[in-house]
């Protein structure tokens, strides 16, 4: 159940700009409760920080029937067509092309831990990984971790925002469609292809991690939509809590149990677990 | 000289603590072991060799055996829980049982015969949580979280984080969703839940 795949984890920066902008303009109201400390993970029993359920209902119900007729077939295709080690260096070319913002994440975050490790993938990912074809830095264990603008936000203080289930691109909410477009807006990679005149880059780049991302989760989402009673109800919750650990980046930096592809076979050391008291890694669920 | 003398009566004063220790109604069984094991076995029921009838009858063993079904299932009502009929929670019970085994056994496919590995464990409140590592058919790595609570000396489960989603609290936003979507009621919910058990089956 990994819903970082579901939300199709940074799709479509480009496509997000445009969209974003739209959303600044109804951004305004909510200031207010953006000054709200962030609410963690508690979700209140009675909207589940929905109200817009309806339209959000809608507009998740169009979102299914895209993915169905479009994104599927398409995904299926690009699993079917491409052999697997091709596959392999798309994703990680796309996931290269996205390190720049996410070391910038990192740094507004104040991580320095998480932004030497981004900066040293990248280099060396660009470098003895030809151009980010390869991923080297992960034998290094150097480890790949995501970051985001509404991850940042969030750890500003900021709270999330009504939940929005945005076109195309899924379950969000105010603050990180926000900062998908703040991400896609400051994106090196977009204005090199936006300055060159070459705009359709930035779509392919984004079409192309939507459906890296859709391939890799088709069975995983099929199972999630047969086997739940509230299809919507179950991804929103998956969402909310996904992306809350996400902000607590709980899971960063966890080695692998077993190389990933192949590799030499020095198997991380096992992580000690004790925890100090007073601090939390793991956060205890709310009773 | 000294030396086997203290070696000889630090086993005497453990075998002493030991077996004085062992009286006591809440000894508790080790965590780590008990995920390894239960973990191991899920793991191996979730592959392919296995059939699917034998699949869902060895999760429906597992959970029922193994989970702390009460505590998780009064948590996934929430508030409805103290509303709710004894007839209705006992229904609610049932089904929730056989919906869990019935949608994780398909959810959990994805890890079927993948390397499991017990990291460690710690307490949390009157729980023990017991962190895990298992890798994806993708190759990547997901960390479980197991909740247990120690119950009259034997270990169950309350809850199961996956990546940092827990199993209790998206059922109990799945559920919460139904009920509030049906004016507060929980039949709609039973309805429903026997419509999707029923129909599996």
């Amino acid at each position: 159940m990994n819903v970082r795949h579901l939300t199709a984890a940074r799709p479509g920066h480009f496509f997000a700009m445009g969209l974003g902008l739209a959303i600044i303009g109804c951004a305004a109201p909510v200031a207010a409760w953006a000054q709200q400390p962030a609410p963690a993970t508690a979700v209140s029993e009675e909207n589940f920080g929905d109200p817009l359920e309806n339209t959000n209902r809608a507009i998740f119900g169009f979102n299914q029937q895209v993915d169905k007729i479009v994104l599927v077939p398409l995904a299926t295709t690009y699993k079917t067509v491409l052999p697997g080690p091709v596959r392999d260096s798309v994703h990680d070319f796309l996931r290269n092309l996205d390190e720049p913002i996410i070391f910038a994440n990192d740094v507004l975050q104040a991580r320095p831990d998480l932004a030497s490790t981004t900066l040293a993938r990248f280099v060396v990912n660009s470098t003895i990984g030809i151009g980010g074809l390869w991923d080297p830095a992960t034998k290094m264990h150097l480890l790949y971790h995501s970051n985001d603008l509404g991850v940042t936000f969030a750890v500003w203080g900021i709270g999330s925002g009504p939940y929005l289930i945005l076109p195309i691109l899924g379950p969000s909410n105010v603050r990180d469609a926000i900062g998908l477009a703040g991400d896609g807006y400051a994106d090196p990679g977009n204005i090199i292809a936006s300055d060159n005149h070459v705009v359709w880059a930035a779509f392919a780049r984004a079409g192309t991690e939507g459906i890296d991302a859709r391939s890799s989760n088709i069975k995983t989402l099929a199972d999630i939509e047969r086997t739940s009673l509230d299809y919507y109800a179950t991804i929103r919750s998956l969402y909310r809590q996904r992306r809350a650990a996400e902000i607590r980046h709980e899971y960063t930096n966890i080695p692998n149990v077993s190389p990933v592809q192949g590799g030499d076979d020095t198997a991380a050391p096992p992580i000690s677990y004790q925890v100090a008291p007073g601090s939390s890694p793991v956060e205890a669920p709310k009773k | 000289m000294m030396r086997r003398y203290s070696k000889v009566t630090a086993i005497v004063v453990l075998a002493v603590a030991c077996l004085g220790g062992s009286p006591r109604a809440n000894a508790a069984p080790d965590p780590v072991a008990f995920v390894t094991a239960l973990g191991t076995q899920a793991i191996q029921v979730l592959g392919p060799q296995v059939s699917e009838e034998r699949r869902l009858a060895q999760f429906r063993e597992l959970f029922r055996d193994d989970f702390d079904v009460p505590r998780i299932g009064a948590f996934v009502l929430g508030r409805y829980w103290r509303i709710a009929t004894p007839q209705e929670r006992q229904e609610f019970l049932r089904l929730f049982q056989e919906y869990i085994v019935q949608a994780y056994s398909a959810r959990l496919g994805q890890y079927a015969g993948q390397p499991f590995r017990v990291l460690g464990s710690r307490p949390a409140g009157d729980e023990i949580i017991v962190r895990s590592q298992v890798v994806r058919n993708d190759g990547s790595a997901v960390t479980v979280d197991w909740y247990l609570v120690n119950d009259g000396g034997r270990l169950k489960i309350t809850d199961v984080y996956v990546g940092g989603v827990s199993m209790k609290v998206t059922e109990r936003d799945e559920f919460g969703a139904i009920i509030q979507r049906n004016g507060g009621r929980i039949e709609p919910l039973l309805a429903a839940l026997r419509q999707k058990v029923g129909a599996a089956n």
